[in-house]
């Protein structure tokens, strides 16, 4: 399990719905900054991700490293936080 | 032998769904796979208002969340994975999936479209850092912000009017003519007043151009005059193409990649099945989607029945 997740969304964003579906299924708490709520910190997920998307999901591990993943990739999510 | 089950269903937009709530209903063993999100292109359309049963219009999420949940609700399983090859041996279909193989006696593949490409300089330089084909995922990085919208289609005239709730101003660029709606364009029509958006016809991008990794002005050819359109971000909704790559060698398409199907929704192999907008005919709505996942569904129980199928 990782230390702690953080997804970037928008109200309107059918990804980041699913996104945060897959990880409250697999029992992963995260937390979520709205970009509709908070537009501030867009440029956080810019600098995070590097792309103007969303959702941009963030996994800090136990070992201190990050993981930054863009869209609703299973391919890298599901490792991220096994 | 791993279980063969009843019905894979490849894709898990409005037909994959509407076949599945339909299917598992009937208590026929139905497993759905989707690769991204569940309700296609529906999920990520704003407001949907052609959908029978909403008076007052319906959100594209809240249209795939119930979908889902009602499928859910009569025992279909959704998996997530993406289906690269099929194979059949004897009776027995074999999908081969990015989370292994898995074994069913029919298959219904509604694997929907993906919006095309424009195939211009610098589109995939700066996909998500300027270019866009998704506007309820993306448009939120643009407020306050000049943007271009290419297409002329009711996908582009919808996403345009959704924009207009972040970007200043709005340049909609048409190849020919707008061929949205008679509604929607009445709606453009209010925005184009307010002078959000504005119209450009026979105009198409040549090229899209950034500065520090990010869009910042595009060249356009209107009215074959050549000029430099100063733009933080560009969306393009410019038509619709299957994704039936993985297919082609396998079910019959069409000259544009459609799978072709006969009357009962059946393609050239037995016990395959196409629903939807990657069907060869299909009219690319979301109603006629689900109810080609209905029809689907009930032919599919007709071969199930009809079938031998005591070699398994």
């Amino acid at each position: 399990m990782p230390k702690s997740v953080t997804i970037f969304t928008t109200n309107t964003c059918g990804y980041c719905s699913m996104v945060k579906k897959y990880l409250s299924n697999k029992g992963v708490s995260y937390k979520e900054v709205n970009l509709d709520d908070e537009p501030q910190r867009q440029q956080e997920a810019l600098a995070l991700s590097g792309v103007l998307t969303v959702p941009v999901t963030v996994v800090e591990k136990t070992d201190d490293s990050r993981e930054v993943i863009v869209g609703y990739n299973l391919a890298k999510l599901a490792p991220a936080i096994a | 032998m791993s279980k063969v089950h009843d019905l894979i269903i490849i894709g898990a937009g409005p037909a994959g769904l509407a076949c599945a709530i339909y299917t598992t209903r009937e208590y026929i063993d139905t497993v759905v796979f989707e690769k991204g999100v569940i309700g296609g292109l529906a999920a990520v359309t704003d407001v949907i208002d052609n959908y029978p049963g909403f008076p007052d219009g319906v959100g594209g999420l809240q249209l795939s969340d119930a979908l889902q949940k009602q499928a859910e609700r009569f025992g279909a399983k959704i998996e997530f994975g993406e289906v690269q090859k099929i194979t059949k041996k004897d009776k027995v279909i074999t999908l081969h999936t990015t989370d292994g193989d898995y074994k069913t006696k029919t298959v219904l593949v509604a694997i929907g479209s993906e919006y095309k490409k424009l195939d211009v300089p610098g589109e995939k330089e700066y996909y998500a850092r300027g270019v866009h084909y998704c506007a309820t995922c993306d448009g939120a990085f643009y407020k306050d912000k000049e943007i271009a919208v290419v297409g002329g289609g009711n996908s582009a005239i919808q996403e345009s009017i959704f924009l207009t709730r972040y970007a200043k101003k709005i340049e909609l660029l048409v190849r020919s003519t707008i061929k949205a709606s008679s509604v929607l364009q009445k709606e453009l029509q209010k925005y184009i007043d307010e002078g959000k958006i504005v119209v450009h016809l026979n105009t198409s991008v040549k090229e899209i151009k950034g500065e520090n990794g990010l869009v910042n002005n595009i060249v356009i050819n209107e009215d074959s005059k050549e000029e430099v359109m100063k733009v933080d971000g560009i969306f393009i909704f410019v038509g619709l193409i299957p994704n039936t790559g993985f297919l082609k060698d396998y079910v019959e398409l069409d000259n544009i990649g459609l799978i072709k199907t006969d009357n009962n929704l059946m393609t050239n192999v037995p016990g395959i099945f196409a629903a939807g907008d990657v069907r060869s005919g299909a009219t690319l709505q979301i109603a006629s989607a689900s109810g080609d996942g209905a029809t689907a569904a009930l032919r599919i129980r007709e071969f199930l029945e009809h079938k031998k199928l005591a070699t398994y």
